[in-house]
């Protein structure tokens, strides 16, 4: 517990490192790019404590941090806003508006509540049937944004959400949630998952209830991505259905995997490679002037080398960079 | 036939094998015995090349420890492993057929097919039937047959006996002295020590990855109290 | 009547370019447990072959499908060479997430050479025309769909019964290592499985362009996520559960077009979903999946 705590310390200096030099030096586009990867890092951080300690592949996360922001945004939105966006939602929901922390601990509550009903199936399963039932939850939850336009918009904007957040909050809560994931995996509960992934039968054995500890783990995670939910939807001001589907479940996927995901410390590492690595990327992809040779536009390269990433990290190293050492085993002796 | 020199074999960062050495001259049948856990399957593994192991293993001259598994089975190494491992959903005949999967003229499988079927007239009668529905002692017989059809230099039999009833294993043993008379050379791995001693021209005994003794039937068989602390069978 | 048997012909003919493309799946899935997520970009491989062609002027329809078989099977091949062999033997969730990965580099590899925007091909409209069938309107393509996938389960089935790789394949469902014990090459079992896989995806490639017209780099994300979908309904490695979950979604799919209120149409695939759902907490293996052992394999 103690070297947990030392681990989770060395990790917010680097997080809150960031942040302070970003607010001192970076522009107004700097801070939203950092902001995003720290919402990233939320939802990263989120997937690990079911994934990293479970070792079952989920695809539904997306849609558990979608579900987070449409709650706390449908709350949160002042009636005049909801009025011109919303005209047609039903149950009332255009005529009431309520402060940011009770329209996040409502957010919170809803998502704990559908991922604990969704929980009690998918711990149940073998390791591929959770990993399609967590697909099939993505896809009907998308689908449900998509088609009850009257509540959600769809795919258009929903408009008109206070900007409650700033960098600092989310740092301070990445900080909280780095200390979460990591004394669950440290807990009871989390070192008798870890156990059950690496010998189920064992495990069991011994007296662990793998299908009541597989549960808790999934509704954490289920509560983490409700609340990077939230600091995506208190930030940016707008929200959509689109950005939470594949293509995020696949890049913060891609995060948890390059870092490993069987600890925080990979995880945190995988998703700042990956945010900062991909931003330059996506800066050769725009075609730029580079020592006066104007570069061609070359869209999809970004996608390219994110797959490359999950290839290659698959190939030469399956447990991710870190593998099973967190940061202060690398500088503490065991 | 067979020379192994300096063989170690590790599972993961576990060296399970240190270092042994042993020859089997064509047409012998030569046994590795000792308790369970002393590294007799593990130096099988190794000549078929299915685990990591260091050393020198050679098959009629030719170096096999360099080469992977499928080579090894085509320059006439072949195997009845332990837990026998007849694919149990195909048929007694289609697993005779793969384990004739490297023979090159399909007269000769069909040929190999007929007599072994014929050698073991259980399984002639069940040559439709899938072969996990077999019992132990005939899955067992199957397993031998699939390994003889790829017409071996050198069979390994490991733990043939394993988990059969008396009479049984009288019967497997009875088939491999009549393979050994037709001239087969066969390096058998065995727990039943005293069956095997009987019938081998020369036996290593193996304890805790070493070999700690060796030599015919007669001398192994008159250190009795080696043999009972070895095998647990006096 | 004529409208149940229509529904029923529309529901084989989306049931048998499921189980295509399931059993495309099932077939690498048996042998070396990947779940094949990049098969969708086989698919469209054999989609842009048709546009080169197109775009060489070589409109001869029995060219244009052979080559976009051929180009399939080719690609499907390469991919087990350099993408998947390094994961072979591997757990289920690292093939998985590496077949995600290829999947994202082909897509994005089609939008960085050839274009974002959908491209139309029209070689293949002629496989398309309105048939009377005993007093039913029908499409010739749903009869031709449905007729290709029972002649390839046909074939399959020969295939994996009388020769020896056949065989071979079906051992190696079973115990990889032992069928490398009796001398069959690895490397030839997993080409042939990855072949296999792209003739199919090739065939129902085939298919999906003659109905949509146009290829665009995700074409092949949804028809792979119902194969895939199939595959689990069926049981997980099993071919004949790959043709029974196939022509289940099929059906599935069919009922909700015809059973739900048009206004709920873009909830389809929700409920279809949800349906599979909850299969597979009746059947966690799918429905005929063999017991699994979860002990040590003696």
């Amino acid at each position: 517990m103690t070297r947990g705590l030392y681990g989770v310390a060395l990790i917010s200096i680097v997080l809150i490192a960031i942040g302070v030099a970003t607010t001192y030096f970076g522009s107004r586009y700097h801070l939203r790019l950092v902001y995003g990867a720290y919402v990233n890092l939320l939802v990263v951080l989120g997937l690990q404590v079911f994934m990293g300690n479970a070792r079952i592949t989920n695809l539904s996360h997306s849609a558990f941090m979608g579900i987070g922001a449409y709650v706390a945004a449908i709350c949160v939105t002042p009636e005049t806003v909801k009025a011109i966006s919303l005209p047609q939602a039903p149950w009332g929901l255009n005529a009431f508006s309520l402060d940011p922390i009770s329209s996040a601990l409502i957010a919170i509550a809803i998502t704990a509540i559908i991922a604990a009903l969704i929980g009690l199936i998918i711990v149940r399963l073998t390791a591929i049937g959770a990993t399609i039932v967590s697909l099939a939850v993505l896809v009907i939850v998308h689908s449900v944004f998509l088609f009850r336009t009257d509540i959600f918009k769809g795919n258009q904007a929903f408009f008109g959400i206070p900007q409650v957040f700033s960098l600092t909050s989310i740092v301070i809560l990445s900080v909280a949630v780095v200390f979460i994931a990591r004394m669950f995996r440290e807990s009871k509960w989390g070192v008798q998952l870890r156990a059950s992934a690496d010998d189920e039968l064992g495990a069991q054995a011994s007296g662990v209830n793998i299908h009541q500890v597989r549960l808790i783990a999934w509704i954490l995670s289920g509560i983490l991505l409700s609340i990077a939910g939230i600091a995506y939807a208190f930030y940016l001001g707008t929200i959509s259905a689109r950005p939470f589907y594949f293509n995020h479940v696949f890049l913060t996927l891609a995060m948890l995997i390059l870092g490993g995901m069987r600890t925080v410390t990979g995880a945190v590492l995988g998703t700042l490679i990956i945010s900062f690595g991909l931003e330059s990327v996506r800066w050769i992809e725009t075609g730029p002037v580079v020592l006066g040779i104007d570069l061609p536009e070359v869209l999809g390269l970004s996608g390219v080398v994110l797959g490359a990433v999950i290839v290659l990290t698959m190939a030469f190293r399956p447990e991710g960079i870190m593998g099973d050492r967190e940061v202060e085993d690398l500088l503490l002796k065991p | 036939m067979l020379a192994v020199d300096q063989l170690s074999v590790f599972h993961g960062p576990i060296e399970a094998v240190h270092g042994i050495s042993f020859n089997v001259a064509a047409g012998q049948c030569v046994s590795l015995l000792g308790p369970n856990g002393a590294g007799k399957t593990s130096t099988i593994s190794a000549i078929t090349g299915v685990v990591r192991a260091t050393g020198r293993i050679e098959v009629d001259g030719e170096i096999m420890s360099d080469q992977p598994v499928e080579s090894r089975i085509l320059k006439g190494v072949s195997v009845a492993p332990e837990g026998r491992r007849v694919f149990a959903n195909l048929s007694v005949e289609d697993n005779l057929k793969l384990g004739g999967a490297i023979v090159q003229n399909k007269a000769n499988i069909r040929s190999d097919i007929a007599h072994w079927l014929q050698t073991f007239p259980v399984l002639g009668e069940r040559r439709a039937q899938l072969a996990g529905t077999l019992s132990g002692g005939e899955q067992q017989m199957l397993a031998i047959a699939r390994a003889l059809m790829s017409r071996p230099k050198i069979l390994l039999l490991d733990e043939p006996s394993l988990g059969l009833a008396p009479k049984i294993v009288a019967q497997i043993f009875d088939i491999i002295r009549h393979l050994k008379n037709e001239g087969m050379t066969i390096l058998l791995v065995e727990q039943n020590a005293t069956q095997a001693l009987k019938l081998s021209d020369y036996s290593y005994l193996l304890n805790n990855g070493k070999i700690v003794a060796e030599g015919s039937a007669e001398k192994l068989g008159q250190s009795n109290e080696l043999m009972a602390e070895l095998t647990g069978i006096a | 009547m004529e409208y149940i048997v229509q529904q029923v012909i529309n529901a084989l003919a989306f049931g048998a370019e499921y189980a295509l493309l399931a059993l495309g799946l099932a077939i690498v899935f048996s042998i070396m447990g990947l779940v094949n997520f990049a098969h969708g970009e086989i698919i469209a491989v054999g989609g842009y072959t048709m546009v080169a062609l197109g775009a060489l002027m070589i409109g001869n329809p029995y060219i244009v499908i052979a080559s976009a078989v051929v180009a399939a099977m080719f690609a499907s091949v390469m991919l087990e060479r350099f993408a998947f062999r390094p994961v072979r033997y591997a757990d289920p969730t690292t093939g998985l997430l590496t077949a995600f990965g290829v999947s994202m580099i082909l897509q994005n590899l089609f939008l960085l050479f050839v274009s974002p925007r959908p491209i139309a091909v029209t070689s293949l409209y002629f496989l398309d025309w309105p048939v009377n069938l005993f007093g039913v309107q029908v499409s010739s393509l749903q009869l031709f769909e449905t007729g290709a996938t029972a002649l390839v389960i046909v074939a399959l089935m020969l295939f994996l019964r009388r020769t020896t790789l056949g065989i071979a394949m079906r051992a190696a469902a079973l115990d990889f290592e032992m069928v490398r014990l009796v001398g069959i090459r690895a490397n030839r079992v997993f080409a042939v499985a990855f072949l296999v896989s792209g003739l199919l995806a090739g065939l129902a490639c085939i298919f999906i362009m003659a109905r949509r017209g146009s290829v665009d780099p995700h074409m092949g994300f949804n028809p792979v996520l119902k194969a895939f979908v199939a595959c689990v309904v069926g049981g997980f490695g099993s071919l004949p559960g790959a043709v029974l979950g196939g022509f289940i979604l099929g059906a599935v799919e069919v009922a909700m077009l015809v059973l739900l209120p048009q206004e709920y149409g873009g909830m389809k695939d929700a409920f279809v979903f949800g349906i599979i759902a909850l299969l597979l907490i009746w059947r966690p293996n799918g429905i005929l999946s063999p017991r699994i052992e979860k002990g040590d394999k003696v």
